[in-house]
């Protein structure tokens, strides 16, 4: 099948329109053609499925971190008219709000560095994370609601931070129309006393350094200069999104029989927007995207705690300001302009990062003239990077671009060749301290197991649909 | 322990469960989803739990039975050790063409500490992706990925 795909241009390849029966649309998938080589088949087929749902506009898109999702693949894009299409829960993914912030600092990296064992303890006492663990919060029905109209309002209403950080955050760290009583008894149960934990698997926070400027105008206007500390954490709606997610896939799976949408794939499951199931969907969804930003804010709340403890120094000489804070898994009611045209979509983000340009209207002041920042995690061991979005990403991705490296590891592949390793070692050799609450989750996320995210930046770089403005590079790095 | 293997996927993890009654297969399938979390021999008996689910299809059935067990995990901890399901029946066709398909099942367990059990995976969801309950010479067999 595979043979079918066309390559446009040395960023991106076409899926045709008749690729596979039922598809209303072609496919785009932004790789070169090196990285066109690890493409799976299913997640080609992926992104061909979506591009036969309702409503789809121009084309089913996919991230040089393209891989194989549950319905839609990871790295997916895709947008629907209001009238006539769809949402679908498959398209965000079971971690809503899943996403990135970080933070910068004055440090120097010499000074952290001879501090970084210190510090790696501090946060890692003081941010809970790992299997089974339990957050500081104890929320109770009242301020679970609250919390989940208001997001990181929220958490800075409860001292988590200052209300200069809301104005970093993608939308402003809470989305208008969450409604907490569409929300299940056992997602309120769930996620009681998870707000303000990391979780396990890829999420972590780390401690990295600026290694190269790429845009020096940008990165000074970002406030990132060479060789200072910044701090990433990555992390989402923890268990309160899995049972959002879990919970309407079922409401979702009823919706295909009523509205009888034929779907090449059960995880594809959605509802007409204008269904009440779709809308209830979105509420819910909503609320778990304020849950997440709340999340975000209470982490980093701790982190800049911990660098106050052990570096004895105040909070204007540490200058750890919030940069930005991204969601990769989301969806939301956008205006783009499609064929001259100006639409209100949805557009589905699924392991993909929002970019907008420079001069639109839903970014801070702050960064109107540079464009949005965009936060690409890589692995623990290489580099994460900072871009900006721009207009070629609005003209042709609904101002998206990737979310992170993509694995080419399976998990338990990981864990087989990490064997007789210390991975911890390995890692502390090439200077990166790291605490991990399980024993296993260093080597699933050993570096090797993921594609160097450089090459996946690159692409996106060379295609036009973000910037490149600065490397980071980790220095010591929580996992839970 | 039970008799399931996992399979390897990328950015995830799946299990296949065996058994020579389809109650038997459920029954491998939740212990093989308890063992991703931690290693089974560290947890001791001490609580139980009766839980029960219902769907219109064995899929469903399966999907929210292992959604029910990561709901009690992840929500109060709760990890099982002996899992014994007592009903478990699906019966045919409404008039919408839908089943109602039933289980019950009783847990023997504990709860999860992390000083003194090892966290492995922490699973979010039970998926639909590549799903299979099969019949294949009076062998049942199960396929099930999970979301990490």
């Amino acid at each position: 099948m595979l043979e079918k795909l066309k390559r446009i241009d040395e960023t991106k390849i076409e899926i045709p329109a008749d690729y596979k029966p039922g598809m209303r649309v072609g496919g785009i998938i932004y790789v070169d053609e090196v990285l066109e080589k690890a493409l799976e088949t299913q997640s080609v087929e992926q992104v061909a499925n979506v591009a036969t749902l309702p409503g789809i506009v121009k084309a089913s898109m996919a991230m040089p971190d393209i891989h194989t999702g549950y319905g839609f693949a990871i790295g997916g894009v895709a947008a629907f008219e209001l009238e006539g299409g769809i949402v679908s829960p498959g398209g965000v993914g079971y971690d809503i709000n899943c996403g990135v912030r970080l933070l910068r600092s004055n440090l120097k990296r010499e000074e952290a560095a001879l501090r970084m064992k210190d510090l790696v303890g501090v946060l890692y006492t003081e941010i809970p994370s790992g299997v089974g663990s339990k957050g500081k919060i104890r929320l109770d029905p009242g301020n679970e609601r609250e919390l989940l109209l208001r997001g990181a309002r929220w958490a800075v209403e409860q001292g988590f931070g200052n209300a200069e950080d809301l104005g970093k955050i993608e939308s402003g760290g809470c989305i208008d129309g969450a409604d907490p009583s569409l929300i299940s008894s056992k997602a309120y149960e769930r996620g009681r006393a998870q707000q303000g934990t990391l979780g396990s698997g890829n999420h972590f926070l780390e401690v990295q350094y600026i290694d190269e400027i790429y845009d020096e105008k940008a990165a000074n206007s970002l406030g990132l200069f060479k060789d200072h500390v910044t701090v990433m954490i990555h992390t989402g709606s923890r268990g309160f999104g899995h049972q959002v997610c879990t919970d309407f896939l079922e409401v979702m799976e009823r919706a295909i029989n009523k509205y009888r949408i034929g779907l090449p794939d059960k995880e594809l499951a959605c509802a007409p927007l204008e269904s009440p199931e779709a809308r209830d969907y979105l509420a819910a969804m909503r609320a778990a995207a304020n849950y997440a930003w709340a999340n975000r804010q209470c982490i980093m709340h701790w982190a800049r705690e911990a660098f106050l403890k052990v570096f004895q120094a105040s909070p204007k000489k540490l200058g750890m300001e919030l940069i930005y804070d991204v969601a990769h898994n989301i969806a939301k009611i956008e205006d783009h302009e499609v064929n001259g045209k100006k639409m209100k979509l949805i557009v589905h983000r699924k392991g993909a990062t929002r970019a907008f340009p420079p001069g639109h209207p839903e970014l801070p002041e702050i960064y109107r003239p540079l464009g949005q920042p965009v936060l690409i995690p890589g692995d623990m061991g290489r580099a994460s990077y900072v871009l900006l979005g721009t207009e070629k990403a609005m003209k042709e991705t609904f101002g998206s671009t990737c979310h992170g490296a993509g694995r080419i590891m399976s998990r338990h592949q990981a864990i087989k060749r990490a064997k007789g390793r210390a991975i911890w070692r390995e890692m502390e050799d090439r200077g990166i301290i790291v605490r991990s609450a399980g024993r296993e989750t260093l080597a699933e996320e050993m570096s090797e197991a993921y594609k160097d995210i450089s090459s996946v930046v690159d692409v996106v770089h060379r295609a036009g649909i973000s910037k490149k403005v600065a490397r980071l590079r980790p220095l010591g790095v929580i996992k839970g | 322990m039970g008799n399931f293997e996992y399979i390897d996927i990328s950015g995830d993890v799946g299990l296949r469960a065996f058994g020579s009654t389809l109650k038997e297969a459920f029954l491998n399938a939740s212990l093989g989803m308890y063992s991703l979390i931690t290693n089974l021999d560290s947890i001791a008996v001490e609580k139980t739990a009766a839980l029960s689910v219902e769907s219109h299809s064995l899929d469903g059935l399966l999907v929210s039975w292992l959604n029910e067990l990561i709901f009690r995990f992840d929500t109060y901890g709760f990890i099982g050790k002996k899992v014994t399901i007592d009903t478990l029946e699906c019966d045919t066709g409404n008039r919408a063409g839908l089943n109602t398909c039933k289980l019950s099942a009783v847990i023997e367990g504990e709860e999860f500490d992390p000083g003194r059990h090892e966290g492995k995976f922490l699973i979010k969801a039970a998926t639909y992706h590549r799903l299979r309950i099969e019949k294949t010479d009076g062998q049942w067999e199960i396929s099930v990925i999970f979301d990490i």
